[in-house]
């Protein structure tokens, strides 16, 4: 796989951003952080009608059958403009889980919904600080779930749900309707992320994968989302990039533009390096996957996007002053979500961890 | 197989069958006198076997390859410890400038051909003690001479000038107009009367750059590749020659795999410093930062490759790796402890730790200091203004010292 963009590829960016910057905007993201419960309806509206929640699902499970890294470009333009809702990811999470695990029955049942967006899934592998437990809070035993996942992005409105699952000592993939699941939302920094702990008590479950296969799925799981997250998080870096350098040249104090000062043109060019580190390394991920080193690539991406859109949360604010700080002007906005994605799919911690153990039984 | 990934197969096969003859171990313990010579009969033998000036017309000796061929071979190059470092200014500029604008055609074709060769070496005299990052406020002059002109000045951190047997050289014709305005482009013979070459020792106790000093030195109006007052156009076409050479995410220190290695072989609290949370984050970090210009560098390939203009992102290179190797190699040194102190000077700098350390700094400086390409990132890239520049539009003469 090249990466190299293509035409196609190439024109589905373009024409992502071109929706997206017509159809959503920032004032109507600012009132859904005091809401619990809602999300920007016409974000999920919109991805589904362009066809971006079947982009990366095979054809014969109703989706487009292309891959990563065209749903990588949607995942970038979406972070561009702060995505309203977290489905493009879990979602696909949840439906890679189905695809790669799943029964014919699962599929037929599950793919098709998922495929067209009437569906929304979610993943709860995480407890707490630990995005790949050992031992889940949740147990799986004659396929029913107990416990309760904590913190589920998406959990408030998902259909469907893929658990890590603590099955008698060994860790169980299981899929769960949540029809008669209980939600209770977590009121949090960024609420459209519409994060709910599922309690299952007794929820009937289907093991898609128990041991070391579950184990190994959960983490490659986490790796394609994470990839999808990392251009996410390279989109809103560089749209803060361009917000700051935008501001620069027009904001004046000592009688010329602010973006003369070292100061903050050299930090404003820190973010340049920082956001096309963070692209090349989602590039190269995207391309990557199948392949031996996918979770290795998965993780710099994950890295550096991570580093990429903290980054530039904290200076296009500084840059700002007093404005940026203000709750109109909704730079707060790309900080909560900078936040939010960089612990949804494991944080940096745990991608750092990851890569090292690789790194560490290659070397000699 | 690709076209490209045979000629890559072809030279790695080439340069694996020179290695003990040339490479690492072939140099170990050489005088620094030797190891020229060596690199001179190095140089010689990829010119007989069509290795040298890939890139360049076969009218001067060249292969006339692409530019892809040649990033491709000094990437499979550089594995092999080779004395090719000699030449690399000389072929890298210099020659190339002069291919492009010196006047006597018969003479340049002989010079080109004796520099691919590696008989004669060339040096680029710009920096000056009053600027480096400040091109254009050099003051080494040259002033009209009978039919030529006579200079008198000093320029410094010139690389091999001390075996060197030509030069380029830019100096100021005109001080009663603004700074870029005055300039012109010469070349001159380096055994020329009045050219002083001194080395100079830098910190890591190397000492390849010098100070060159010009005492009425003579030169005739042929030695010209400019206009008069023409000369920073044809400078700054200089530094643009090689915008995606080999590069090297290492940052020209010692590769990440080292660093793995050593924290597996060492104690941190009576246990592996690999399972050391600090220790596991740097090498995360690293690697990351890495692996992004790897793919930076192999995309701008792709694109060559496909008839496209790489992006400016290319320039990221420098500026990252060589800052982040300056913060590894000191923590590679706290790894080790007091067993760390034991420096070897002549230790290359892609392998040991204290060597890549005390030389970082220079590769911070030379070659576009990190706040000069800051600085270019941010205007050239990012459109964003100017630092405030006091001397701009006054005549050289008149800016305060």
């Amino acid at each position: 796989m090249t990466i190299l963009y293509d035409e196609g590829q190439q024109a589905i960016a373009t024409e992502s951003r071109r929706v997206l910057e017509a159809r959503v905007s920032k004032d109507a993201l600012l009132p859904l952080l005091e809401t619990v419960g809602e999300y920007h309806r016409p974000f999920w509206d919109t991805a589904k009608e362009q066809g971006w929640t079947a982009l990366a699902l095979p054809e014969a499970d109703g989706g487009l059958g292309l891959g990563l890294i065209e749903l990588g470009l949607i995942a970038h333009q979406a972070g561009r403009g702060i995505s309203g809702a977290p489905f493009l990811t879990s979602s696909f999470g949840a439906a890679k889980a189905i695809e790669l695990f799943g029964s014919d029955a699962q599929k037929a049942r599950w793919l098709p919904g998922l495929a067209s967006g009437e569906t929304i899934g979610a993943i709860a592998f995480a407890a707490g600080p630990d995005a790949l437990p050992r031992q889940p809070d949740v147990t799986f035993a004659g396929d029913r779930l107990e416990g309760t996942a904590r913190s589920v992005s998406a959990g408030l409105a998902a259909d469907v749900a893929v658990v890590l699952a603590n099955g008698s000592d060994i860790p169980v993939l299981a899929l769960v309707d949540l029809a008669g699941v209980q939600r209770s939302a977590v009121a949090s920094f960024d609420n459209s992320r519409l994060i709910a702990d599922l309690s299952f008590s007794g929820a009937p479950a289907e093991k898609l994968a128990a041991g070391g296969a579950a184990r190994n799925g959960a983490l490659h799981i986490l790796a394609l989302q994470a990839v999808v997250t990392a251009h996410e998080q390279t989109g809103g870096a560089e749209a803060l990039m361009e917000i700051a350098r935008d501001y620069a040249l027009t904001r004046k104090a000592f009688g010329q533009p602010i973006g003369a000062f070292q100061s903050v043109k050299h930090r404003i060019a820190e973010l340049y390096g920082l956001v096309e580190l963070a692209r090349a390394n989602c590039i190269h991920a995207a391309a990557r996957e199948g392949a031996a080193d996918f979770i290795k690539a998965a993780a710099a991406a994950r890295l550096s996007a991570t580093d990429a859109y903290d980054t530039a949360a904290r200076d296009c604010i500084q840059i700002h002053g007093g404005i940026g700080v203000t709750w109109e002007i909704g730079l707060h906005l790309h900080m909560r979500r900078a936040r939010s994605l960089a612990i949804e799919q494991g944080s940096s911690l745990f991608w750092e961890d990851i890569l090292v153990d690789r790194l560490a039984g290659e070397a000699a | 197989m690709s076209d490209l990934e045979a000629y890559r197969a072809k030279a790695a096969a080439w340069l694996a069958s020179m290695a003990p003859v040339f490479g690492r171990d072939a140099r170990k313990g050489l005088s620094e006198a030797d190891d020229l010579a060596l690199g001179r009969r190095y140089q010689k033998a990829k010119f007989d076997a069509g290795y040298a000036g890939i890139n360049w017309p076969v009218e001067y000796g060249g292969q006339g390859l692409g530019h892809l061929e040649k990033v491709t071979f000094d990437a499979e190059e550089m594995k092999h410890g080779f004395p090719s470092f000699y030449f690399g200014i000389s072929l890298g500029m210099p020659v190339p400038v002069l291919m492009q604008f010196g006047s006597d055609r018969d003479f340049v074709k002989e010079r080109v051909l004796k520099a691919l060769k590696g008989e004669e070496i060339w040096c680029q005299l710009f920096s000056e003690p009053s600027g480096g990052s400040d091109l254009a406020g050099l003051r080494t002059k040259a002033e009209p001479d009978g039919n030529g002109w006579k200079i008198n000045g000093q320029k410094v951190w010139t690389s091999w000038a001390h075996y060197s047997d030509y030069g380029v050289i830019v100096v100021r014709t005109d001080p009663t107009v603004p700074k870029h305005k005055g300039l012109t482009y010469f070349w001159v013979d380096m055994k020329a009367p009045g050219v002083t070459v001194r080395p100079i020792k830098l910190a890591g106790g190397d000492s390849h750059v010098n100070e060159v000093f010009f005492d009425d030195v003579k030169i005739t109006d042929d030695h010209r590749m400019s206009p008069v007052g023409g000369g920073f156009a044809v400078a700054i076409a200089t530094l643009m020659i090689e915008r995606y050479v080999a590069t090297d995410s290492a940052g020209f220190g010692p590769h990440l795999d080292l660093f793995v290695d050593l924290a597996k072989s060492v104690q941190l609290n009576g246990r592996p410093a690999i399972e050391d949370g600090r220790i596991r984050q740097q090498i995360a970090r690293n690697y990351a930062m890495r692996s992004g210009l790897d793919s930076i560098n192999v995309r701008a390939r792709l694109m060559m490759q496909a008839g496209m203009m790489p992006g400016p992102e290319g320039s990221l290179n420098k500026l990252v790796a060589v800052r982040s190797r300056q913060k590894l190699s000191e923590l590679a040194l706290d790894l080790q402890g007091s067993d760390g102190f034991l420096f070897d000077e002549h230790a290359s700098q892609k392998e040991d730790w204290a060597s890549s350390w005390i030389n970082a700094p220079t590769g911070r400086i030379a070659g576009g200091s990190d706040e000069t390409l800051l600085n270019t990132i941010a205007e050239k890239v990012l459109g964003l203004p100017q630092d405030h520049r006091p001397d701009k539009g006054i005549p050289f003469n008149q800016i305060p010292a």
